[in-house]
């Protein structure tokens, strides 16, 4: 207990880990903490049932940055992803469905079923989506300029991005406006006619956020096709092996071979804090480790309100934090089953089964299943994105048997009843999710070994995500950059000197990218605060 | 040499105040209206025998004061209230809050309901107060001219002052404009009220004319637009203003013709504009031509295929202009009163989750049953519209889409009718029973009557995209790329309803 | 996964090398055999038989067919006479080279048209209240290109056409033997040759009719690789090699006029108005930014840098397709263009290339520098600017009944 360390990261999900990485390459005494007995948060593989391994909440990984990878050295750790081909999407009524390939021609020719035109149109709608994917890169791999500050660095980072347009045009300029503020349906109508097609487009712009396909401000999301970097590659989404755990157990290798210690089952109170400053942290048992910095990677109602506590804050950030939306509105079924659900037999084999299957047979579908939500249902029909990631790495199943994940939305948080009644509802809503898939796979009953169902209740709860929010808070346009989480503290600092932030709930935002632990770190190692 | 130096397609406010505008400036002038009367949806209606409106729109607290004090319409009848009217916000359980101008009125009548809103009122109408200037500064002038392939200092320092502008609120009013803007008028007002039908009714303006339901992001930027531009009414409602506005127009020399349907704009060898071809092969002859109909009226039905450049084609075809408002117009036996009160203006809405759902079946190209209203009674104030004793309720009745997919049949236009009275009722028990004359418009009425693309009361869409650069970036200065041709409607900055702006911006842009 | 075309049955029978391409979605043959040097020289010398079925093909008909294809494409289409044929591109409003292709005229108002990217799109939306309509016949319809000196006899002992008062860049409808298929004086071997079309389901039949009849004739399947050195010989340009299509170019850099691409000659300026003609004419006045060269490579320069290493000349079988840097005659630190193809010419014995050059370089006869690779190391040769077209043999456009 005596040893002093420079730095204690709390929560060692993948940006805590991967913060904690950068810090002790730097040659600092590091320690995380993590509260389960995993590594990883919601980048975590558990067998959960004897013989399956499940990637229980994250389950694809696409937008990881390439230059951590290079940087840590991760592929030395067992980094190792699988790149996905195909993105197939059944349709009810045993049709053929549509499946969108990695080879163009195969692809414009699934399309074309639906919409000649849209087929064709796709490689226009790529190079506008580049150009608008350069400047989100310009964005995600710096820390966020802050818009209120006439500094000229400020200034300068702000004209660095401004100098992505140039040479565009006024129209793509405004084409900027529409991908920031539109509806992804909406924006997707500036080029395609295809309902069908548009389904499973749109719903990349809603995944974990509590909006429709048909809400403004989803479009921006549908970027992150046109960024995913696969190993510096252009290629958009893949399984890690082993699931997504995979990716948390590389960042831990890599920050213990910096020297970096890592606990797990320890679960720390509160931050330790004297004179406004951050000391240490202080565990549930009551013992205390000093730090001379501590790092939360916890989302920031958590890091706020619990880690600093209501006590140690102005109430006028008390309110700014409690304004800070959390609102999860997603679930997971995790099924174990007897043998392949094959979404459509008419397909000879398997192959548009190896990527992910989008339940969303139209844009109408999952914006219904939407208006369920926000009235406080979870959607007895919701738009269901699945991964059989067995097919792929046939050693997260027994032989012959498949995990199959299914990501659920919308299920919302705060549900009619009240959120404390989640678990009551779980498995009606896992029957939900069971009977939806069933209109494309009539026999699942008869192949469901067993069944994990991950309410929003169950990720705050077991993932200490607030209100089950999968990226540590919504990602609306007036939550990014530098209002993630709140004006004035959005590069990584918090009221309370000597503690710092790295988690989704910072710049910029959520799912497996690595990027908030990473520019964390280096925001930390810049200011020598250590 | 023509007779004319510009031609103004549309008499409508915008259309007539760009032309008394540039007639004052001594140029010559002809506004060509399709309709025999003059005002577009501004003007007053005789809906029944004896029954009549003061326009398809009533708002007029949005007239900007520059505009009238450019042509001096006082001169010319025209009274402003020096306040924003009354707006009578109604709950369906019976309950009442008199929005006035006053906030301290205002405030005390909400505290009959709750303290803490009173409080919130005053606070967000101080929040607004501070946050006007930079609307108004949006709003009374044209857009910036921002050259992205060419950024110059002098374009620079344009940006900066409004930047500068921004400072000028002060940190904190800034990065909380900032944090609002982008949400949902739900969000927003939640964050402040906890009376529903309050928070319903002061959202309510944010959806008018608007893709959106109170949950749906940036509805705020619309609701902040509203409470800034509406400052006070015009005596005699729209058609006063479009009454003063003809009259100055005319003393001006400018020419107007009603009933003349312009067919096409006339283009010469060079691709510049030479003038108009009416409906009936008439051509009419001049170098500018200045257009207040909706932008793609203008480049997509007033020409030819191919006659515009494909880019502009292309992006004027993409401008969104879903239409969701539609008219109830009726003649009352009696003197009305909503909610047991006797009010010019009342709006409904009663809860967000009531407005959302209103919403929800636009979206699959359906129609609610329980629209939300937007009700002016302008008998209250002039009982000459209908015969004595007798009301006029005209109605704008949100969200209704233009695109029905089972189509506006008279049936389905019954149904309507039919849905709001039954709504009508709730605040107005017997109402439906006083009824002697009812008119009813939906979007695809609005769009051939008033050739309204769409159905939308805004030439398009209040939506960030369409707001920053109006209607789209090579027209957003009031200039087109067809040379001769400027556009002065409310497709411009700064956008739809009574303001007269984009018709006082557009002229100043052709003097120039 | 590419489809095979109609014609796979006997193509993969003949291919002896197993060397399939990707091509438009259709397996294409690349070369028939290991060794495929008679590939090519069956274009010059006899016969050489290319499925070109995975062009892209569109009817396009309607009373308006003529004014919107003239609308679309940079030449008047509407002064193409029955049966004629035509090279051309098309552009988008700033003059930018979207695609080419040839355009048939089979009908008063009936269009063919083939294109090398999938064009639905594009066209359809061009028709706004034209009365127009476009039938996609990719994958309904089949084609084969015949190409070499013997092309014209091996065709007349098949079919019932008139083929020796057919002229360059005409149509013909034939008969073979219980079949109907079209035939072009068109091809992409600058040669004389011809191009057959036929519906899918007579794909067999008109294959083995031209191959049986071509036995006489030493007719050969031909890939794309022995196309490709015959196409640079004959000066013809590539879209997605020597140029990109506007719609999926990034940059302006990466767009090509019709001037820059050496197309000039097929726009017609002066008409009714057309996409891109404001564009163009300006740049028709005051000028384009590059124009595309044929380029003569040294050889004696060549053979002198292997020399020094001790070596004798070494050339690439066959054509290439990555960019080459060019440099300014006397000063080797100015790049003034680049090479996007090239090959050795069997038939001149020389080292070509097709390239794109500043506007100041791209006068026939200018003398350049141009980047080789000689044993590991990088080197200069010299070279000369010329019309991409090196190659032109009188019987590419010669009729035998005058």
């Amino acid at each position: 207990m005596s040893k002093k360390y420079d730095a204690i990261i709390i929560g060692g999900g993948h940006n805590g880990l991967i913060n904690a990485a950068y810090l002790a390459k730097a040659g600092k005494e590091v320690l995380v903490l993590e509260k389960r007995h995993v590594l990883g948060g919601a980048a975590v593989s558990e067998e959960i049932f004897p013989g399956f391994t499940f990637s229980v909440c994250s389950y694809v990984v696409s937008l990881f940055r390439p230059h951590i990878i290079r940087e840590l050295n991760l592929a030395k750790h067992g980094y190792d992803i699988i790149p996905m081909d195909a993105s197939f999407q059944p349709l009810p009524d045993d049709d053929y469905g549509l499946c969108r390939w990695g080879d163009g021609s195969r692809s414009r020719r699934e399309i074309a079923r639906f919409s000649k035109k849209d087929s064709e149109v796709y490689g226009e709608f790529s190079k506008v989506m580049t150009h608008m994917a350069k400047l989100a890169k310009e964005v995600i791999d710096h820390p966020a300029p802050d818009v209120a500050s006439i500094n000229p660095k400020e200034l300068a980072s702000l004209l660095r991005m401004g100098k992505v347009f140039k040479n565009l045009g006024p129209e793509m300029l405004q084409m900027n406006t529409k991908l920031l503020t539109m509806s992804s349906a909406d924006f997707l109508d500036l080029w395609f006619e295809s309902e069908v097609l548009k389904g499973p487009m749109a719903v990349s712009g809603i995944i974990g956020t509590f909006l429709g396909v048909r809400s403004p401000g989803t479009a921006y999301v549908l970027l992150h096709h046109y960024m995913g970097e696969l190993d510096g590659a252009f290629r958009s989404w893949g399984f890690s092996k082993g699931g997504t755990g995979g990716v948390s157990d590389a960042c831990a290798s890599a920050a213990k071979s910096f020297g970096a210690e890592i606990r797990t089952n320890v679960n720390v109170a509160h931050v330790k804090i004297k004179n406004g400053k951050a000391t240490g942290v202080v565990l549930a048992n009551g013992d205390e480790i000093d730090s001379k910095i501590v790092v939360s990677n916890l989302d920031p109602n958590r890091t706020y309100l619990k880690m600093i506590g209501e006590d140690n804050l102005s109430p006028n950030i008390t309110t700014e934090i409690k304004r800070f939306k959390m609102r999860g509105s997603s679930g997971k079924v995790n099924f174990a089953l007897s043998g392949v659900p094959n979404f459509c037999k008419k397909r000879e084999g398997l192959d548009h089964m190896k990527g992910d299957i989008a339940v969303v047979p139209n844009v109408d579908y999952v914006e219904k299943a939407y208006d369920q939500a926000k009235y406080g249902e979870f959607s007895e029909r919701p738009y269901i994105n699945i991964v059989v990631p067995s097919l792929t790495d046939p050693t997260l199943a027994p032989p012959g048997k498949h995990v199959m994940s299914c990501f659920v939305q919308y299920a919302p948080f705060d549900i009619k009843e009240g959120a404390e009644h989640w678990p009551k509802l779980a498995e009606k809503f896992g029957d939900a999710v069971q009977n939806t898939i069933k209109e494309y796979v009539p026999d699942i009953d008869s192949l469901v070994e067993h069944r994990q169902v991950v309410t929003p209740w169950d990720l705050q709860e077991t993932f200490g995500l607030t209100e089950g929010n999968i990226f540590q808070g919504e990602l609306t346009l007036e939550q990014l950059l530098f209002q993630r989480p709140i004006s004035g503290y959005a590069k990584y600092k918090t009221p309370i000197d000597n503690l710092w932030m790295s988690g989704s709930g910072t710049h910029p935002g959520g799912g497996i990218m690595g990027s908030g632990g990473e520019l964390s770190a280096k925001s930390i190692l810049k200011e020598r605060v250590i | 040499m023509s007779q004319y130096d510009i031609i103004v397609i549309g008499g409508g406010h915008n259309g007539l105040t760009t032309a008394a505008i540039l007639a004052k400036k001594g140029k010559k002038v002809l506004v060509v209206e399709k309709r025999d009367v003059l005002g577009g949806i501004a003007a007053g209606e005789e809906f029944h025998p004896g029954y009549s409106t003061t326009g398809l729109l009533h708002d007029t607290s949005g007239v900007r004061t520059e505009a009238i004090k450019k042509l001096q319409l006082e001169n010319h009848g025209l009274e402003f209230e020096n306040a924003r009217a009354d707006v009578m916000l109604l709950s369906k359980d019976g309950k009442s809050i008199n929005i006035q101008s006053d906030v301290d009125s205002t405030a005390t009548a909400i505290k009959e309901f709750s303290e803490k809103d009173a409080g919130a009122y005053r606070e967000y109408q101080a929040f607004i107060k501070k946050v006007g200037k930079v609307f108004d500064n949006l709003m009374d002038n044209p857009p910036p001219d921002i050259d992205v392939e060419h950024l110059t200092m002098a374009s620079l320092v344009v940006l900066a002052k409004k930047g500068m502008l921004l400072k000028g609120l002060g940190n904190k009013t800034m990065m909380e404009l900032l944090k609002v803007a982008p949400m949902c008028v739900a969000d927003f007002l939640n964050e402040k009220f906890e009376t529903d039908f309050l928070k319903a009714g002061l959202a309510a303006p944010a959806l008018y004319g608007s893709y959106a339901g109170p949950w749906s992001a940036y509805s705020t930027i619309n609701l902040l637009l509203w409470e800034c531009a509406s400052k006070s009414n015009v005596k005699g409602g729209p058609q006063a203003l479009v009454d003063a506005l003809q009259k100055a127009a005319e003393q001006a020399g400018v020419e107007i013709r009603t009933g003349a349907e312009v067919e096409k704009i006339l283009l010469d060898n060079e691709g510049a504009v030479s003038g108009v071809r009416l409906k009936g092969g008439e051509e009419i002859h001049a170098k500018k031509v200045a257009a207040s109909c909706t932008p793609k009226e203008t480049f997509l039905n007033l020409f030819d295929d191919f006659e515009i450049e494909y880019e502009l084609d292309y992006w004027i075809d993409k401008i969104r202009s879903r239409g969701t408002t539609a008219k109830v117009n009726l003649a009352i036996n009696k003197s009305v009163q909503l909610n047991g009160k006797t009010v010019e203006y009342a709006r409904t809405g009663n809860s967000f989750d009531e407005m959302e759902k209103a919403f929800d079946p636009v979206k699959y190209r359906e129609v609610t049953g329980a629209p939300f209203l937007d009700i002016h009674i302008p008998t209250v104030s002039n009982p000459s519209l209908a015969p004595e004793g007798h009301s006029v309720v005209s109605i704008l009745v949100h969200q209704i889409p233009y695109d029905f997919e089972a189509g506006w049949s008279a049936d389905a236009k019954k149904q309507l009718g039919d849905d709001v009275l039954k709504e009508l009722e709730i605040y107005s028990p017997g109402i439906s029973s006083a009824v002697v004359g009812m008119e009813i418009l939906t979007p695809a009425d609005f769009e051939e009557r008033y050739t309204l693309t769409e159905g939308h009361i805004f030439h398009g869409e209040h939506f960030v995209d369409q707001l920053v650069t109006r209607p789209i970036p090579s027209c957003a200065r009031y200039t087109t790329p067809v040379s001769g041709l400027y556009l002065c409607g409310s497709g411009s900055h700064p956008g739809g309803g009574i303001t007269c702006m984009p018709g006082y911006l557009g002229a100043s842009m052709i003097l120039k | 996964m590419p489809l095979p075309t109609p014609f796979h049955p006997r193509t993969s029978e003949l291919n002896h090398n197993l060397d399939w391409k990707d091509w438009g979605g259709y397996f294409a043959a690349n070369s028939y055999d290991v060794v495929n040097d008679f590939e090519y020289y069956a274009f010059r010398h006899s016969a050489g038989l290319v499925d070109v079925t995975p062009l892209f093909k569109y009817r396009v008909t309607g009373n308006d067919a003529s004014l919107f294809l003239s609308r679309l494409i940079v030449k008047d289409i509407s002064k193409l006479k029955l049966n004629q044929a035509t090279y051309c591109c098309w552009c988008d409003d700033r003059g930018m080279v979207i695609d080419d292709g040839t355009v048939m005229r089979f009908g008063e108002n009936e269009y063919f048209v083939t294109a090398a990217d999938p064009s639905y799109s594009w066209f359809s939306r061009l028709i706004k209240k034209l009365d127009v309509h476009i039938e996609d016949l990719t994958d309904t319809h089949c084609a084969l290109a015949l190409q070499g000196p013997t092309s014209r006899d091996i065709l007349k002992n098949m079919c019932n056409a008139d083929l020796d008062s057919l002229k360059f860049f005409w149509t013909t409808s034939a008969n073979g033997d219980g079949f109907e298929f079209k035939i072009s004086r068109t091809g992409y071997t600058g040669d004389l040759g011809y191009e057959l079309w036929a519906k899918n389901e007579d794909a067999l039949k008109l294959f083995d009719a031209v191959w049986s009849a071509g036995q006489n004739y030493n007719i050969r399947m031909s890939g794309i690789a022995a196309l490709d050195i015959a196409r640079i010989e004959a000066g013809l340009v590539m879209n997605g090699v020597d140029y990109h299509s506007a719609l999926h170019a990034l940059t302006p850099a990466q767009m090509s006029t019709p001037y820059e691409l050496g197309l000039g000659w097929t726009v017609n300026l002066e008409r009714e108005p057309f996409m891109g003609q404001k564009a163009l004419k300006a740049e028709n006045k005051n000028g384009s930014r590059w124009g595309t060269v044929g380029i003569d490579i040294n050889w004696p320069d060549l053979e002198a840098l292997f020399k020094k290493h001790g070596l004798p000349p070494h050339t690439d079988p066959g054509a290439w397709r990555h960019s080459v840097p060019i440099y300014d005659r006397d000063d080797l630190s100015k790049q003034i263009g680049y090479a996007t193809s090239g090959t050795w010419s069997p038939a001149l014995k020389k080292n070509i290339a097709m390239a794109t050059l500043e506007i100041d370089y791209v006068k026939p006869g200018t003398e350049v520098n141009f980047e080789v690779m000689v044993e590991h190391h990088r080197e200069t040769v010299r070279a000369i600017v010329g019309k991409p077209q090196f190659f032109n043999p009188e019987r590419k456009r010669s009729i035998l009944n005058k």
